[in-house]
């Protein structure tokens, strides 16, 4: 790890040389200072960054449960995202999301501070554009265009294995909620080959799904939620039912990466590949040696 | 009517809406198939459904309808009371914030067992410091304000202890402890909760011939050789006990244990002896339909059941209210 005098003297560095030229070259290096206030754009912004630049993410960036990429998050200073907090750390730009922080967006826009609002990102294949956003912004276009090339290429290496019938899963989140078309998860599925049973049944969003017809309508892959054991809560309860231990054994039950569906980033691949790789152990599909 | 046909009546009614509340719900079987499934068993999906879903669901609403009415109808017989009720006096919400403040600290890890022992210690601190309050005064009002209070301060600490949990679900729980609810239990519920609530309805029937005694007054119950300490115990543990474990895996459900008791009276000779059997199947009942009601009213979303039941019990206490008042005046 690079050692934090060394990136302050980065920083310092990039401040003087953008008070020093403050024109083409600056506007190719990016603003030096950013402060991001989302977990979402935490991640993107880690990963894209150049060392120093990033001056503060949100206190959910090394979240185990939201953020796939809290290994980066490092001793990075980390905010509240409250506007008092961007107002003293006086960054050149601040990245945050769309619906969380609304009022602060509004709040620190009209004081003249620069805010780039990224959406809650509902669909896999409008990561790659999101990536290239956040590098068009911290002047890291070529590194973010390496990263969504990257994906798209894995995306589309994720080929779908003939199978005897569609293969059909179920997202079953805490307290019984399904996952419907329009989210994360569905276009997960839809990539890794899979029919999303809460959108076939015509659920959009995240919506109630008694347990029973989920026991009746037989996924063959159940994606069960991370669950935090360290702060119990009776949502999370759902996920031992005994119902649930009863289905037949050709029902996989599977867990996606930590965070890899929680936000849009390079990391939804991987919870694309896990859903892929439960897909070729089901029932459908095991014996058909056909790729 | 005689006191065996009031039991046997109550029995059937809690019996029908027990098998009711087995046939309910979203996967829709038809009444044959479904017994078929939880009689024959497999591992189709029926049976999954029938015997991991529903029959929990069926067995918790028959217990917990039991400790509610039986709650009800002891704590009223024992202060001489027409408005005492676990829900009203705040022995549901004491339960509600000792399972909460056990569970949710994360201290037992994420075992559900914790909570009865919560619940109980809960309810069985409210029970003393009512108990308490009701011995220095009697007068019924002082009993029910003393009780709103006391549910007013457990359901917001109850909220508290559940905003300050990091689990982002642990704050939309306050609507299950407050108002109850018996979705997707399951028999590991059911364990938990049904020894300690057959228990305390043992204690409490225990106290019924002292109860009796007790409507001639303190002073003549105990020249009849009642004692009085043995009945305070029995009734604070029995309740203790009954409410707490129904409060631990189905949150605060209100109002049963005050309509019933009330519902069934008429129907006797009026004696806490008398009263509490026909209550506690009547709870039974009650709480069966309420449940099996919330399922149907919405049918794609379950509303709480505790909702149903306030809705029933609400505008009672309204009239009992009204009705004391101008007994007492």
């Amino acid at each position: 790890m690079r050692p934090a005098a060394a990136a302050k003297g980065f920083r310092l560095a990039a401040v003087l040389s953008v008070a020093a030229a403050f024109h083409a070259p600056a506007l190719a290096a990016g603003p030096a200072r950013v402060m991001s206030l989302n977990v979402c754009t935490d991640q993107l912004a880690m990963l894209l960054a150049k060392p120093g630049q990033l001056i503060s993410v949100s206190a959910l960036a090394d979240d185990p449960h939201l953020s796939f990429h809290k290994n980066l998050a490092g001793d990075l200073p980390r905010n509240r995202g409250l506007a008092e907090e961007v107002i003293a750390a006086t960054p050149d730009l601040v990245v945050t999301g769309q619906f969380s922080l609304h009022n602060t967006t509004q709040v620190l826009r009209r004081l003249g501070y620069r805010v780039e609002e990224f959406t809650y990102v509902q669909s896999v294949i409008s990561v790659p554009a999101e990536i290239r956003r956040m590098g068009a912004l911290l002047g890291a276009g070529a590194k973010a265009a390496q990263l969504a090339s990257g994906m798209e290429t894995a995306l589309a290496g994720v080929a779908p294995p003939q199978c005897a019938r569609p293969v059909r899963a179920l997202a079953y989140e805490q307290n019984g909620i399904a996952l419907g078309t329009g989210t994360l998860m569905d276009s997960a599925m839809q990539a890794a080959g899979l029919v999303n049973i809460a959108a076939e049944q015509g659920f959009a969003g995240m919506t109630p799904f008694p347990l029973e017809l989920l026991v009746k309508d037989a996924p063959d892959i159940v994606v069960l939620p991370d669950i935090m054991a360290d702060a119990p809560s009776l949502a999370d309860q759902i996920a031992s039912h005994p119902a649930l231990r009863a289905l037949p054994a050709s029902t996989l039950k599977i867990r996606v990466p930590a965070g890899s569906l929680a936000c849009g980033g390079p990391f939804v691949v991987e919870a694309v590949k896990a859903l892929a790789a439960a897909r070729a152990g089901t029932l459908p599909c095991k014996g058909s040696a056909v790729q | 009517m005689s006191r065996a046909a009031l039991i046997l009546l109550l029995g059937a009614a809690a019996l029908l809406f027990f098998v009711l509340s087995l046939l309910t719900g979203p996967a829709g079987y038809g009444p044959a198939e479904s017994l078929r499934a939880l009689f024959s068993g497999g591992d189709g999906a029926a049976a999954i459904i029938l015997r991991e879903i529903r029959l929990p669901r069926a067995l918790l609403g028959l217990a917990i309808g039991l400790a509610l009415g039986a709650g009800g109808a002891a704590l009223q017989g024992f202060l001489r009371n027409p408005l005492a009720e676990p829900g009203l006096i705040g022995v549901s919400a004491s339960a509600s914030l000792g399972a909460v403040a056990v569970f949710y600290s994360g201290l037992a890890g994420a075992s559900i067992y914790v909570l009865p022992a919560g619940a109980l210690f809960g309810a069985a601190c409210s029970v003393i410091v009512l108990l308490a309050i009701a011995a220095r005064s009697g007068s019924t009002l002082t009993l029910i304000l003393a009780g709103v209070a006391l549910s007013s301060l457990a359901g917001a600490l109850t909220s508290l202890a559940l905003n300050l949990s990091p689990n982002p679900f642990a704050s939309y729980e306050i609507i299950f402890w407050l108002l109850g609810s018996l979705k997707d239990r399951s028999m590991t519920h059911v364990w938990i909760a049904l020894p300690l609530i057959a228990a305390g309805l043992l204690l409490m029937f225990m106290s019924l011939r002292a109860l009796d005694a007790l409507t001639l007054g303190e002073e003549a119950a105990a020249s009849l050789g009642v004692d009085l300490r043995l009945t305070r115990l029995l009734v604070v543990a029995g309740v203790a006990l009954s409410v707490g474990a129904a409060t631990a895996v189905a949150g605060a459900i209100g109002f049963v244990g005050l309509v019933v008791p009330h519902l069934v009276r008429p129907l006797t000779d009026r004696m806490p002896g008398s009263v509490f059997l026909p209550s506690a199947l009547g709870g039974s009942a009650l709480l069966l339909a309420a449940d099996v009601a919330s399922r149907i009213v919405i049918p794609s979303r379950e509303i709480n059941v505790g909702v149903l039941t306030a809705l029933i019990g609400a505008p009672f206490f309204l009239w009992l209210v009204m009705r004391t008042r101008r007994e007492a005046l």
